[in-house]
């Protein structure tokens, strides 16, 4: 009897004793290179032991929309993205910055520029609700091209994919890595990119809700540690990371996935001159974590 | 402590069971709605979601009605929500799922963000909200789209799962408290009483047991009992049956008869009661000794079992007492028939140690209700009855009768009237005087007990005396008339009947009596011994001769004299008076009745007597004719009516002193 009732008190005190799990964590991302670290760290587990789960979607606006009905707690964004959701939920903020693209955001197109400045009616196709719009601005801007001129046909990066054209008719499609593998090898040629274009860049954040931000900032804080450590691997082990982020990303091959890493720079330890000059997308240090 | 009985044992551990059951049911419901309620959100969300993208791809506020049927379809489909309405930057309602609202303005204060879901109330908050885009060209334009969600659908939902868990609890509880109720009963409740009623009745002993610890129990207490019974029914044969014989003892006859009479008073038959005692049983133990005395008792009792009848009950109460119980007697030929035969079969001789051996019994007989209506009577009645058979010569038997009934009565009256005689001083001594033949003077005398009853009078001694004799009491009386005597003899020792010689009767039981001589002793110490003498009859000497010869010789040895009363009316042997210390010789009063034909007798006892140096005193002198013989026959003393009948001492002095006056005078 005694021994019976000492492992009930046991029994009774472990369970006492164990500690509440930690809330699940759900980011919401797409199928963007810069992501990397996310799937690296996420199939490496580093991510389980936070009890962080993603949800990986095809585009960015969908992985925004899972944020905005408030299916996930974090999301992947472009300054885009992240003014939307700022527009929409008012509850965003960005936490870690991940990487600044270059020459991942890019305009293809079945014709040259000069060609494209004398055509009267040019199809653009791109995400409209994306950080697309920012780029087709600019380009359009940087060559005196006019806006009139473009027929606006909003498509996500899938549905682009699979477009029906004629060399004959001027066309214009905004995309980024790696959608612009399939295109470029269909034809379609780059005629600029955030790789040349100075007045705009692309920033990847990952963005949280400012309660997440202000009651699990040490979590937070680990998951930039991780996010850290999978881009030095990253880096390190180009191949290894292949064949771990491989899948998240449409089973790229190793090559265009090398040059995919191309068109990308890390930003996680961003300098003081590209975080004074992102501020102007309204990434301030307040909630930025840079260490 | 306060003691409860199992059921209600069982009864607290099943409302024990009872609310730990409700308390995780409680739990489980808590946990259910939550769950159903976070489903249900999750739900909302991804069908918002799809609603988010569907209307992204293909949302276009001047052709709303081509997706119309297909927001129309997401309402119907999703039962959660029960209307969709979009509204234009002016917050007008562009379009409502279930009615158009054309320009009504937007509620947004009622709505809460679809994001704030999770944290919301879905019965309290009545529509959910999120913004889609739409571009025209590069241009971004916002419009608002709320969610109705179903409440009554949402609150069935949850409603009917929470019946479900509630009867699911209430039919698993009740089962659960059905089975444990019946479990409890069958293998705990049913054999701990059963084990009550065992150990309370000790019969009926129940099945075994599935459980060990009570079938442990049961096991023991079987074993328990069947010991106990063993001893009750040792116990029980010991408590009714006589342990030498095997017949029954005293205690089962009572039974018997209490248990006969009770019977008989609803019947009105008759019963008998023979008691039966082996005639000189005593001689038989004094003389071969307590075993061979048992043997005999074993064979009547044998004797007795074989000659009774089958419904018949024989029963040894005492040393060689018997009785023998007999059921429905029709008549009492019956049993006279069965008495006769008991008589025949004892009279034949037993054979003990390959030796033959008579022996006889005497047999007292009583019929419930004629002599007596409960045990105690009828037993003494037949014991009474019994003790007359022997009286008639033994080896009989006899029926009690009313007369019997009578003198026992009589008896035992005496018996008490003696009793209380000793205790409260009824009785007195008289003396009847001696005369000296020749001198005619009174010169001694013979004290004669009396009983004084308050009411009746004077009591002669022959009314009293054999019972004392037989009862006992003659001891006692006997040591009071020495002690009176002496007492009287000192009283006269400064008077003139200083030289009175005083008589007294000592009977033979008296002279058996050990203490007999030392209280002789004590009464003697202060008078003249000489005063004193014993008076003895020739019975007393029968048996146990030279014991009682030596104790007379001590007698003599104190200085008092001894005196043969009633001499020729017993064996009147010569040697006997030889070798007797006689001093006196008193002529038994037959003899002077007739004196003129007992003339030669006397003459001889008085020659013997003179031989032998013996006063000789003749009794119950009654004429002057028979004074006159005895004078001329040379007697010395008499003692008779002539003189004066026995009388109290103050009378017996006067008489004395009116002699002596007399003779002064003459």
């Amino acid at each position: 009897m005694k021994n019976i009732l000492s492992i009930l008190t046991i029994f009774v005190l472990l369970i006492g004793c164990s500690s509440p799990k930690e809330k699940e964590i759900i980011i919401s991302t797409n199928q963007w290179i810069g992501y990397a670290p996310l799937f690296y760290a996420y199939d490496k587990g580093y991510l389980k032991k936070l009890n962080i789960k993603i949800i990986n979607s095809v585009s960015l606006a969908e992985a925004a929309d899972i944020y905005r009905v408030g299916k996930a707690d974090m999301v992947t964004t472009t300054q885009h993205e992240y003014h939307s959701l700022m527009e929409s939920t008012g509850d965003i903020k960005p936490i870690i910055l991940l990487d600044r693209s270059n020459g991942g955001d890019m305009v293809l197109s079945n014709k040259s520029v000069e060609a494209l400045l004398k055509s009267k009616n040019i199809k653009a196709y791109l995400e409209v609700d994306s950080i697309n719009k920012e780029i087709l601005e600019d380009f359009i801007a940087n060559n005196t091209l006019k806006l009139k001129n473009f027929t606006i046909i909003n498509k996500d990066q899938q549905q682009i994919q699979g477009i029906r054209y004629t060399s004959k008719e001027p066309m214009v499609i905004v995309t980024y890595s790696p959608y612009n593998i399939s295109l470029q090898k269909r034809g379609f040629v780059e005629i600029a990119s955030t790789k040349n274009i100075d007045s705009i860049i692309v920033i990847d954040a990952l963005c949280a809700k400012e309660e997440l931000l202000k009651n699990d900032k040490h979590r937070l804080i680990q998951l930039k540690k991780i996010l850290d450590k999978s881009i030095d691997e990253i880096q390190r082990n180009p191949k290894l990371s292949h064949q771990i982020v491989s899948k998240y990303i449409s089973n790229m091959s190793y090559s265009d996935y090398l040059e995919s890493l191309k068109n990308i720079k890390w930003i996680n330890k961003p300098s003081k001159k590209l975080i004074n000059f992102i501020s102007r997308y309204d990434y301030t240090e307040e909630t930025l974590l840079i260490k | 402590m306060k003691k409860i009985s199992i059921k209600r044992f069982t009864t607290l551990i099943l409302i024990l069971i009872a609310v730990w059951n409700f308390a995780i049911f409680y739990y489980f419901y808590s946990k259910t709605k939550t769950t159903i309620d976070i489903l249900i959100k999750e739900n909302i969300q991804t069908e918002a979601l799809h609603l988010n993208h569907f209307l992204t791809k293909n949302f276009n506020p001047d052709q709303i009605d081509e997706i119309a049927s297909q927001i129309d379809n997401f309402v119907l489909i999703n039962k959660t929500i029960t209307d969709i309405h979009i509204f234009n930057e002016q917050d007008r309602i562009i379009y409502n799922a279930s009615k158009m609202y054309e320009d009504e303005p937007i509620d947004n204060h009622s709505c809460t963000s679809i994001k704030n879901i999770m944290k919301s109330d879905l019965l309290k908050i009545p529509c959910y909200t999120f913004k889609i885009k739409y571009y025209k060209k590069l241009d971004a334009h916002y419009y608002t789209v709320h969610i109705y969600l179903n409440k009554q659908y949402i609150s069935n939902t949850k409603n009917k799962e929470a019946l479900h868990i509630l009867y699911m609890f209430l039919i698993t509880t009740i089962l659960l408290i059905f089975v444990i109720f019946f479990i409890i009963q069958k293998y705990v409740t049913h054999p701990l009483e059963g084990l009550r009623r065992y150990a309370y009745y000790s019969e009926y002993p129940p099945l075994a047991f599935v459980i060990k610890e009570f079938e442990s129990i049961r096991y023991s207490l079987e074993m328990t009992f069947k010991r106990l019974k063993s001893e009750q029914e040792n116990l029980y044969q010991l408590s009714t049956r006589d342990s030498l014989t095997g017949l029954y003892n005293r205690l089962s006859l009572q039974e018997k008869i209490t248990w006969l009479i009770s019977t008989s008073h609803r019947t009105d038959e008759s019963f008998a009661v023979i008691y039966l005692d082996l005639d000189n049983f005593k001689n038989i133990n004094d003389f071969k000794g307590h075993n061979f005395g048992d043997k005999i008792l074993q064979n009547i009792a044998t004797i007795l079992l074989h000659t009774i009848r089958d419904n018949d009950m024989a029963a040894r109460i005492g040393g060689d007492e018997f009785v023998i119980l007999l059921p429905n007697v029709e008549n009492e030929e019956k049993i006279h028939e069965i008495a006769q035969r008991i008589k025949l079969k004892l009279s034949q001789p037993l054979i003990i140690d390959e030796n033959h051996y008579s022996v006889t019994a005497s047999m007292g007989i009583t019929l419930y209700p004629k002599d007596g209506d409960n045990f105690h009577t009828l037993l003494k009645n037949a014991d009474i009855a019994m003790y007359k058979s022997k009286a008639l010569g033994k080896n009989n038997y006899y029926f009690f009768t009313d007369s019997l009934n009578a003198d026992v009565q009589k008896k035992i009256n005496m018996e008490r009237l003696i009793q209380s005689a000793l205790e409260n001083s009824y009785f007195e001594l008289f003396y009847q005087p001696k005369v000296d033949i020749q001198t005619n003077k009174i010169v001694s005398c013979e004290a004669l007990i009396r009983l004084i009853d308050p009411i009746e009078g004077i009591i002669s001694p022959d009314k009293f005396i054999p019972i004392a004799e037989e009862n006992g009491l003659i001891v006692p009386i006997g040591e009071w008339v020495i002690k009176e005597a002496c007492n009287q003899i000192k009283k006269w020792e400064q008077t003139q009947l200083s030289n009175i010689k005083i008589s007294v009767n000592v009977s033979g039981i008296q002279l058996e009596e050990k203490s007999f001589f030392n209280v002789l002793k004590n009464c003697i110490k202060d008078i003249n011994i000489s005063k004193l003498d014993i008076e003895l009859t020739e019975s007393v000497l029968i048996s146990d001769f030279n014991i009682k010869l030596e104790l007379l010789h001590k007698i003599k040895e104190l200085g008092i004299t001894l005196s043969l009363d009633d001499f020729g009316t017993g064996y009147s042997s010569i040697s006997y008076l030889k070798r007797i210390p006689y001093d006196t010789l008193k002529i038994d009063k037959s003899f002077i009745d007739n004196i003129k034909e007992n003339e030669l007798f006397l003459n001889m006892i008085i020659t013997i007597a003179n031989t032998l140096e013996l006063d000789i005193v003749a009794e119950g002198v009654e004429t002057q004719e028979q004074l006159a013989y005895l004078k001329d026959l040379n007697c010395d003393m008499y003692q008779g009516y002539l003189c004066s009948k026995p009388l109290p001492a103050y009378q017996f002095e006067k008489l004395f002193y009116d002699c002596k006056s007399n003779q002064n005078n003459s």
